[in-house]
């Protein structure tokens, strides 16, 4: 009888926690999860969205076929270096800044913006100055550099060595306004109270971040550092509209290729086994950050 | 257990996609889902014909992109119009830079389209392999359409044997020259039949001043056909085939004339600030530039001063015998709803009528006549600084495509744009550059 | 401590203010570059748009681009389907996805960390890869060139809840123990108690939706081809012809565009501000 009893309480647990979800989970099930894995399975097919609609099944070849294809090499070593290029800096980067926009200062209005703006400002604005500012013959910055005495300052986005690094820079630059928001949030939510108790008990600066701050953003933290993860393996719009993955292939990213193979190529299959290396390679970072996520958050 | 519902839920969920895509699942290829397409085109067809004899109302879809910027769309448009009353023309439009790859994604889901523009060559191959568009040559043969006036350019939209598609409009590439600033210099003005050699001393007498106020003798724009348009004009050249050293010296030479006699804007410059091509040629920051003829209807709206044109220079120093360029053509859908009314319209607006139109507006059609040469020639007379003999330029009986129709067109377009970045950024030495890029192109085509 | 070194030692505390203003005002105008970019560009000629070294005072002034961006293309019509798709995408898309992000931050039921992961992972994958069989797919469902395929393809979001769900997380688990306790149900406490304290959340999830709507435009590119559907985005790229560019008529339709962004987001600014969550504590 008691089983029987606590099994019913269970079902109805889960029928509520169902009904939170069921609002998002059938428009997100069928416009967007049946398509994903419609992608999954022409992973391992052949089909060229032509007028015959003909799929065939291919077995490993498009995987098979990444290990000859340089272009998906270079593509995905450019991939990890923007990825490791970009997350970290701008996590610290962008929880810096809010915990300074969190601060009493004056005209923080104004600054925070000021920080967002470069995020809603269309890319093409954005690349053009970038490329001013880096110009690799009179932008400001390399005037800067050889009035400091470098001789042969880089050619920046004209340099094969040095695309992906001014890339990089554009990226960070891009973005940390819009993680400045997210942290910033995230620190709404931390009690003044307990700032104000470990000034009583003498808390420094850096013990309070330490034992405060830092834990109380932690799943903020999973957020952003995960969305930046995504976001950065799945870079795409960035490419396409500033170097179209020049000099040569020096900007080619992972998604950027996949596009060209299935817009240019017409290799649907091949595209959709290439999204499938990306989404294991997230898959992973994401379990392991997860993992790190629950060994923090696990007291709350 | 659970591991098992879950893959059996994508299974299901893979089926049901399958089964709306129209795959009968997995390895069955579905030969007989093209079957059926061609006979219920066949049969649109039919009652299409029908529909046009009962003198109902048709409305063709017609896939295009610029037109709300562009004039000569709605005039042509409305004197079809008005010359087949039953036929309503409705234009579908999208942004000219994404048109490739949006039409491959509207036309993968079979949407409706009678007539479809394509901006060239490449596009339209790809078209063509996925069975996107119609063939022509039934309608060809009905009407008799005589191919001959669009300078053996309707050949060249050939696949397999087969037309597809009958060019709009069409490209020769010049260069284009400011007569000002050569008056200035005492220099004379760049003829026909220029060897390379010479161009490159020309640029080089062109050069002049400093800093911001420098003059560059020409200008190379950022394009890989702004270096292999020169020896493809003399047909040398040819994209796909598995040598690339012909271009070698052309390489050479632009690069000496970037990186020794700075007669040229250094690439890498151009591409970091992303500068058009018209602004130094407009601000008179150049001498020579190598453009397309479509320039001629950009020059007439926005500059004062005085400017020419000549054939492009050739390492033999072959005269303007040959025009070099792109298409633009004109295909009907293969999912039309009304192809024979789709027919009516590309007569019209690759004939005679449409190819007046365009050419008011200093474009040139597809669709050559004396008629054509006349407009052209009147432009002069319209505005001060426009050259005369422009139809001297247009009028050329072979035309060389500079993309031949192959399906593998854009996919061998984008290496040999990578590897032209490596070479004019100095990140490898022409040599290098081009042997990559055959070894590129090779790989793409099975050779 | 900062007050008490202004005590101690004022010269120290003003060196220190005049530097991080410095180095704030510093930031502020490279942040903004863009933006005078884009206002100087506006008023310029067609061929002084990529003058370089860049002028940022126009050599000519054209006020009239800004006239000539309203006739030229429907620019109205554009607007008014941009702000109806982005306001009720918006709006749905924060109503579902705080509800489905308290299922999973705070009730504990079957496969609910196997679903949350599979919801997560989804966001991995990139569009461009099932942009076509989803194109197909709503084709057959007749949802091509109509706003409401449009609607329920960008408002049923992975990302939303995954935002959400992060800041819930962080509430304490006493406040809706509390509430049980009172005979609140589940969804009493989402609304009187979640939904209040994440203002902050739904903020950025309100900005972040919003933005990426306004400025979204492969979406619309594919979806919509009948004139009067198509948005500002679309609008933008049809000055962009295929031999020329009027840059200084994209660059003034973009910066009319981009007032309503900056009206929302100024108005958002308030909810960043106090700790909301401090005053939800106490009751």
């Amino acid at each position: 009888m008691g089983e029987v009893k606590k099994g019913s309480y269970r079902r109805k647990k889960n029928l509520i926690a169902y009904s939170f979800i069921a609002p998002n989970f059938i428009g997100f099930f069928i416009l967007t999860f049946i398509p994903i894995i419609f992608s999954f399975v022409l992973s391992v097919c052949e089909w060229d969205a032509g007028n015959s609609s003909q799929i065939t099944f291919v077995g490993l070849a498009n995987f098979q076929k990444m290990l000859t294809d340089s272009t998906f090499k270079i593509s995905f070593k450019n991939t990890i270096v923007y990825t490791i290029g970009v997350v970290p800096s701008t996590l610290i980067l962008s929880l810096l800044l809010a915990m300074l926009m969190n601060c009493k200062i004056k005209g923080r209005t104004f600054f925070r913006s000021v920080i967002f703006f470069p995020y809603v400002a269309s890319l093409v604005a954005v690349g053009v100055v970038w490329n001013a500012l880096f110009h690799p013959d009179n932008g400001p910055v390399n005037q800067l550099l050889m009035a400091l005495g470098v001789q042969n300052p880089p050619r920046w986005a004209a340099d094969i060595h040095w695309a992906m690094p001014t890339l990089i820079l554009l990226s960070i630059w891009k973005n940390v306004g819009y993680y400045t928001i997210v942290y910033l949030a995230a620190l709404q939510g931390v009690p003044g109270e307990l700032y104000e108790a470990s000034k009583m008990d003498g808390a420094n600066a850096w013990q309070r971040f330490k034992c405060i701050t830092w834990p109380m953003v932690t799943p903020s933290t999973f957020f952003v550092a995960i969305m930046l993860t995504i976001y950065t393996f799945k870079v795409f719009d960035m490419m396409y509209i500033t170097t179209q993955g020049g000099p040569g292939r020096a900007t080619n990213v992972l998604v950027y290729h996949l596009y060209n193979q299935a817009f240019i190529s017409l290799n649907f299959g091949y595209a959709s086994a290439i999204a499938m290396v990306l989404f294991v390679i997230i898959l992973v970072i994401t379990l392991f950050q997860f993992r790190f996520e629950k060994k923090f958050t696990s007291y709350l | 257990m659970r591991k098992r519902n879950v893959l059996a839920a994508l299974m299901a969920g893979a089926m049901a996609i399958g089964s709306l895509a129209g795959c009968g699942g997995g390895g069955n290829t579905t030969t007989t889902a093209a079957g059926t397409e061609n006979s219920t085109t066949a049969a649109g067809e039919s009652s299409a014909a029908a529909d046009s004899a009962s003198g109902d109302q048709v409305t063709i879809k017609v896939s295009l992109w610029d037109y709300s910027n562009t004039e000569y769309y709605k005039t042509m448009i409305s004197a079809f119009e008005a010359k087949y009353p039953n036929i309503k023309v409705e234009p579908v439009e999208a942004s000219a830079a994404e048109y490739d790859d949006l039409i491959q994604v509207k036309l993968a889901s079979k949407e409706d389209f009678d007539v479809v523009f394509t901006k060239g060559t490449p596009a339209l191959s790809a078209l063509v392999a996925k069975g996107h568009v119609m063939a022509l040559d039934d309608f060809i043969a009905q009407d008799n359409l005589d191919l001959t006036s669009y300078s053996g350019l309707a050949e060249q939209l050939q696949l397999g044997g087969q037309t597809y598609a009958i060019p709009f409009r069409k490209d020769n590439n010049l260069i284009f020259y400011n007569k000002d600033l050569f008056d200035a210099a005492g220099v004379a003005y760049p003829e026909d039949g220029m060897t390379f050699d010479e161009y490159r001393e020309l640029a080089k007498q062109m050069t002049s001043g400093e800093g911001n106020s420098k003059v560059y003798g020409a200008h190379v724009h950022t394009w890989a056909s702004n270096a292999n348009m020169f020896p493809r004009r003399t047909e040398e050249y040819d994209p796909f085939a598995a040598d690339k050293d012909v271009l070698l010296p052309y390489y050479q030479t632009i690069l000496a004339m970037q990186n020794e006699d700075k007669s040229i804007m250094d690439y890498g410059s151009l591409k970091a600030s992303s500068t058009h091509y018209s602004g130094v040629f407009y601000n008179q920051q150049v001498a020579m530039l190598q453009m397309g003829t479509w320039f001629i209807n950009n020059l007439l709206e926005n500059v004062d001063f005085n400017w020419g044109v000549c054939s492009l220079p050739s390492v033999s120093g072959e005269g303007n015998d040959k025009a070099v360029g792109g298409v633009t053509p004109v295909s009907i859908g293969a999912y039309a709803k009304h192809p024979e009314e789709a027919w009516k319209f590309i007569e019209y607006v690759t004939g005679e009528e449409g190819a007046l139109v365009l050419a008011e507006t200093g474009i040139v059609p597809g669709y050559n006549s004396d008629k054509i040469n006349e407009i052209f020639d009147a432009l002069a007379s319209k505005k001060e600084g426009i050259p005369e003999n422009l139809s001297k330029y247009i009028d050329i009986d072979t035309y060389v495509v500079e993309m031949p129709m192959n399906e593998k067109g854009r996919e061998v377009d984008k290496i040999i744009t990578e590897e032209h970045d490596l070479i004019m950024t100095n990140s490898m030495s022409a040599e290098d550059g081009l042997k990559e890029m055959a070894e590129r192109v090779n790989e793409v085509l099975g050779q | 401590m900062y007050d008490s070194l202004r005590k101690k030692n004022p010269a120290l505390y003003w060196l220190l203010q005049v530097l991080l203003y410095a180095v704030l005002i510093l930031g502020a105008l490279v942040m903004l570059l863009p933006f005078a970019w884009m206002l100087s560009a506006s008023f310029k000629a067609q061929k002084d748009v990529f003058n370089f070294p860049i002028q940022w005072i126009p050599p000519e002034w054209h006020p009239e681009n800004y006239q000539t961006i309203w006739t030229q293309i429907p620019l109205v019509t554009y607007f008014l389907n941009t702000a109806k798709l982005t306001i009720i995408i918006t709006c749905i898309q924060l109503l579902t996805s705080s509800f489905a992000a308290y299922a999973f931050a705070k009730l504990d039921f079957k496969g609910r960390d196997q679903l949350f992961l599979m919801y997560v992972m989804t966001i991995a994958i990139p569009w461009q890869v099932y942009m076509v069989p989803q194109y197909i797919m709503m084709g057959k469902f007749h949802l091509t060139d109509s706003h409401l395929g449009l609607v329920l393809m960008h408002t049923f979001t992975a990302f939303g809840v995954f935002l959400i769900r992060q800041f819930y997380v962080g509430v304490p688990n006493e406040l809706m123990e509390a509430a049980r306790i009172d005979g609140l149900s589940e969804y009493g406490i989402w609304s009187r108690i979640m939904l209040p304290l994440s203002k902050p959340a739904i903020a950025t999830l309100c900005i972040t939706s919003f933005v990426n709507e306004w400025n979204d435009f492969m979406g619309p590119l594919i979806y919509l081809s009948t004139d009067s559907k198509k948005t500002l985005q679309l609008g933008l790229r049809l000055f962009n012809g295929q031999f020329s560019a009027d840059y200084q008529l994209i660059m003034a339709a973009s910066i009319v565009s981009l007032i309503p962004v900056f009206i929302m987001f100024v108005s958002l600014q308030k909810y960043f501000v106090e700790g909301i969550a401090t005053s939800g504590m106490k009751g």
